[in-house]
């Protein structure tokens, strides 16, 4: 195993000193990476998936170059989302297993700040592989340069909601019997709002309408969900391990 | 300000602990402190578990008062070692988040608990003894002065055992202090208390 792997800079203090923010983030955006490299074969599996389910739609539908195009941004944001769902249990349930959820909650770091590394990890895994290749599923469905490039915008937006939302789910179904397929119920009404402006913002902006109030909604999304979503995280993880 | 590792102590205050609808037991007093161990025993179900959980702050009590002064360092039946990375890499995710431990401490305390060789091994080609003793390794390197050990010599073999002994005394010389769940008798060292939690 490669030791240069490990950052040597570890700072050799005595007593326990509290962990800022920033420091807790990247630790455990580093250690997911570092745990992701392990196994490639999962972040491999999201995306194959994503390539199936869009290359799919149009066997299963009809070789129409013109339905095909209505319809390719709904199909694409159904995929990134089942894309993202996909990778969902594993966000927390691994690390409950073996025992790590529980260090972290009690390490000196503050939890959302870990949760949020954590988080922003999965979304690099998850979401952004998903984000490059949705201008090739674009060109596969005889998407204009235009749509492809407003899709990629909107998916930019939304798919950090979406890890969001999931992250909140996936704490509070943590150690339920059922726990992924519960997890799916919980997560996809919620993602409703999401998936209607993300893929409406394309819709839009063909019919010549513009795209701004879709951008502004998702953006607002996006704020309103990185602010609250590690708190709501930390309190479900919490809840979970009690 | 943080205490120093001389005014390190627990002390439990009538503590009911329960689990589902049913109290496991009640009216529980322990005053430990810098120096000290106790034992903590009791039948399988008997609590023993959910008393460290609730000192850790993982769980809630019943009733009853804990206080702690001084860090807390917990050890379950979950190792909290990721499978996939080395004995060395785990100590040294888990030391860089403490913020407690630099990586030439954290070779010495792998050669210290027989380790070295497995070093750069995948933690699941481990035994069971040997993935406690990484735990063990854990436990040189904290700086925490409050241990709450959850049957922490489950698996290791008669030096193993002696190994955890000597890794006790040094904590309590230093000022350390600890809530132990354990079976066994700890070889050379004598609990200052008991707590029978008695049948489950």
């Amino acid at each position: 195993m490669n030791r240069a792997r490990v950052d040597p800079s570890v700072p050799n203090t005595k007593a326990l000193q509290n962990v800022s923010a920033l420091h807790a983030i990247t630790w455990a955006m580093r250690r997911d990476f570092a745990l992701a490299a392990r196994s490639l074969a999962e972040l491999a599996l999201v995306i194959v998936f994503f390539l199936l389910v869009t290359s799919l739609f149009p066997l299963a539908i009809s070789p129409d170059k013109k339905l095909l195009s209505t319809i390719a941004p709904g199909i694409v944001w159904v995929a990134a989302l089942l894309a993202n769902l996909l990778a969902l249990p594993r966000l927390f349930a691994l690390d409950h297993s073996d025992g790590s959820l529980e260090q972290l909650v009690l390490s000196n770091a503050p939890l959302p700040a870990l949760i949020m590394g954590k988080v922003i990890a999965h979304w690099v895994l998850t979401g952004l592989p998903v984000i490059l290749l949705a201008p090739l599923a674009g060109l596969q469905f005889g998407l204009p340069g235009s749509a492809i490039q407003t899709l990629v915008l909107s998916l930019l937006l939304g798919t950090p909601i979406l890890s969001w939302l999931g992250a909140i789910a996936a704490a509070l179904t943590l150690g339920t019997r059922a726990g992924a397929s519960l997890l799916a119920l919980l997560v996809l009404p919620l993602t409703v709002p999401v998936l209607i402006f993300g893929a409406g913002a394309v819709e839009s902006q063909a019919a010549g309408l513009g795209f701004s109030a879709h951008f502004s909604l998702l953006g607002a999304g996006l704020i309103f969900s990185t602010l609250l979503g590690p708190w709501f995280s930390a309190l479900a993880v919490k809840i979970a391990l009690e | 300000m943080t205490p120093t590792r001389s005014q390190a102590c627990l002390a439990l205050k009538g503590v009911a602990c329960g689990a589902g609808h049913r109290t496991l037991f009640e009216g529980l007093n322990l005053e430990l402190a810098s120096g000290q161990w106790a034992a903590l025993r009791g039948h399988n179900g008997s609590g023993k578990s959910t008393l460290l959980r609730c000192v850790a702050g993982l769980s809630k009590t019943l009733f009853g008062q804990i206080q702690t002064q001084g860090s807390l360092l917990y050890q379950s039946h979950l190792t909290g070692w990721k499978d996939s990375f080395t004995p060395y890499e785990n100590l040294v995710w888990s030391a860089q988040l403490d913020g407690g431990a630099s990586t030439q401490s954290v070779d010495q305390a792998l050669h210290a608990v027989g380790i070295a060789e497995q070093a750069e091994l995948s933690f699941a080609r481990l035994s069971a003894g040997q993935k406690r003793r990484v735990s063990l390794a854990r436990l040189i390197l904290s700086p925490c002065p409050i241990w709450l050990l959850d049957e922490p010599s489950t698996a290791l073999d008669q030096q193993g055992q002696i190994l955890f002994a000597n890794i006790l005394e040094k904590h309590l010389a230093s000022g350390g202090l600890a809530l132990i769940a354990t079976h066994q008798d700890i070889p050379k060292l004598a609990a200052h208390f008991t707590i029978d939690l008695g049948e489950a």
